[in-house]
């Protein structure tokens, strides 16, 4: 049974082992205190943010390396990221903006549309790609250690750079019909990080059910899909009728998609609302955190 | 002397049986919650449990090159990714006073589509390795690889051979106080071989310690002064190789996994 492997025979010993030193002269000090103390798993603990800060340059190298891959592969490249908010929004505007005429002020339906797609795009995007994140990095997660937050947070990241392209040409749309930016574009940073911070907390969530629960994945897209149309993405959050508000209300989407509106388009601001999402926001993130934690003991036993 | 790695009564439980043999869904996991509330609180009665490790204790000092043999099943591997962090032991505790690298696998998280420059940098962070410390060592790490040539080509089109010799490469140039290593030293052919195995008694003679899981009953003879025989989840004997190995080669128990309970 043991003979399988070990085939080296005599003489090939003898020319590549030379015998080991005598003595074991240590160059190293050692710390007083363990770099690394491994211990049980406790079931409802915090995750360790030092930790993963202590990673921040493997996640730097993952996003760095994803975007590199994924540019190389194809033809159209960055077209891909402006096409599928720009495609969607044609759509929309032919079916609502010209067919249903749905009412959206003084803002042009197409450019009030985009406005709410372009956020909702990264959204959907980055919670798509960060819950496979884990289970395509089953080889990486097996196979070595690494702070497995980084893995979903490095997925959801890769996809800020489409919504970064993707700004640009609401910016060329807004010059087109003629509507200046406003002071509120300043807003505009604490909306992407919200966004992110709550695109991070599914992707966590999901990812992290996703390795033990293999039919999360299934059930994603139609989720995803019905999210989109209960937001007030493709049509204002005035048509929606009083006795669905709550729904609404605790939506933290809703928040956001008006806040981006606010941002780029000058519209009045609803604070009240953007105080709400980012309280569901967090509130959402925090809980993510302690279940990722709790089953990422488990990744690579059942990945 | 202190020990750089301390090793305290460490077990690992596996449940296997119907967990294993399909896996679970949500639906499923929704269904059987609905249907029996209370079977979790009767604990996992149902469930067959192996104790992939048991009550494993040892140090290791500086500088030494400990291996770590025994059956398929014992419990290598999985002293190992304990020892790794990639799972977590149901009971003990491992104090390790130093930088940890782990080499399950050469060449984990290369892009097919990245040049062998781009993977040196993205396997080389993988592995711990930080950016200013590739930097600095990747003439080196190109140099014991012999793939200059190709060092902008997509790792894709390199042959099976080439990737090897830049994945060993890569980890070779990895000086973390403790590695951890299985069986991957039997990579390339019989000059790369040689040149690891030289690459391997320096890291030690620097005072750093090694871990070799290996069936290659020759490299752990030449490479290894100490020796821990792995039976069934139990460490059974941890002394000098050549009396461990002896004993590993007499041994003629019927072959088992895990300890049954």
């Amino acid at each position: 049974m043991i003979s399988e492997k070990a085939g080296v025979s005599p003489s090939e010993l003898t020319n590549i082992a030379p015998s080991m030193p005598e003595s074991l002269h240590s160059t190293i000090s050692l710390p007083e205190e363990p770099l690394i103390k491994i211990r049980p798993s406790r079931p409802w603990s915090l995750i360790d943010l030092r930790d993963v800060w202590s990673h921040r340059e493997l996640f730097a190298l993952l996003v760095w390396r994803d975007l590199k891959g994924r540019y190389k592969q194809t033809i159209l490249g960055a077209m891909w990221v402006i096409l599928q908010p720009l495609l969607m929004t044609l759509v929309f505007t032919i079916f609502l903006g010209k067919l249903v005429r749905v009412q959206t002020g003084t803002t042009p339906y197409p450019l009030f549309l985009y406005a709410g797609l372009l956020p909702w795009t990264f959204f959907s995007n980055a919670v798509s790609s960060g819950s496979y994140s884990l289970l395509a990095s089953s080889q990486m997660i097996t196979k070595v250690y690494l702070p497995r937050l980084i893995i979903p947070a490095a997925a959801v990241t890769v996809r800020l750079s489409d919504f970064l392209v993707a700004s640009v040409v609401l910016i060329i749309l807004m010059r087109y019909y003629g509507i200046p930016l406003s002071w509120q574009i300043l807003l505009l940073p604490a909306l992407v990080l919200e966004l992110t911070l709550l695109a991070l907390a599914l992707s966590a969530l999901l990812s992290a059910l996703n390795v033990k629960f293999r039919d999360t994945g299934t059930a994603l897209p139609v989720m995803l899909q019905v999210w989109m149309f209960a937001s007030p993405i493709v049509y204002p959050r005035d048509l929606v009728p009083a006795r669905w508000e709550w729904a609404y209300q605790i939506n933290p989407l809703t928040g956001m998609i008006e806040g981006f509106r606010s941002a780029f388009l000058g519209l009045p601001i609803n604070r009240q609302g953007l105080a709400l999402s980012w309280l569901i926001t967090t509130a959402l993130l925090v809980f993510s955190m302690f279940v990722f934690r709790r089953l990422e003991d488990e990744f690579a036993d059942i990945v | 002397m202190k020990p750089i790695v301390s090793v305290r009564d460490i077990s690992k439980l596996y449940h296997v049986g119907r967990a294993q043999s399909e896996r679970p869904s949500l639906r499923q996991a929704v269904t059987s919650a609905v249907k029996s509330p209370f079977a979790r609180l009767n604990g996992r009665s149902s469930d067959d449990t192996i104790w992939a490790l048991k009550d494993i204790s040892f140090e290791a000092m500086p500088g030494e090159v400990i291996g770590i043999i025994g059956r398929n099943g014992a419990g290598k591997s999985t002293l190992l990714r304990v020892l790794a962090r990639i799972t977590k032991p149901s009971r003990g505790e491992i104090d390790i006073y130093g930088r940890l690298g782990t080499l399950l696998e050469i060449g984990t998280g290369f892009h097919p589509d990245l040049t062998g420059r781009e993977n040196i940098f993205v396997n080389g962070t993988i592995l711990g390795m930080k950016v200013k410390e590739i930097k600095r060592k990747f003439d080196e790490i190109v140099a014991f690889s012999e793939i200059e040539r190709f060092l902008e080509t997509p790792v894709k089109h390199y042959s099976s051979g080439m990737y090897l010799r830049l994945a060993f490469s890569i980890a070779a140039h990895f000086e973390p106080e403790v590695l951890l290593m299985d069986e991957i030293i039997a990579v390339g052919d019989i000059n790369f071989q040689e040149k690891c195995f030289a690459k391997m008694r320096a890291v030690s003679r620097e005072g750093r310690t090694i871990f070799l899981v290996s069936h290659n009953l020759g490299s752990i003879q030449s490479l290894c002064k100490r020796v821990l025989l792995l039976r069934s989840g139990r460490l059974c004997e941890e002394q000098d190789a050549e009396k461990v190995i002896a004993l590993y080669v007499n041994d003629k128990e019927p072959e088992e996994t895990g300890v049954k309970i």
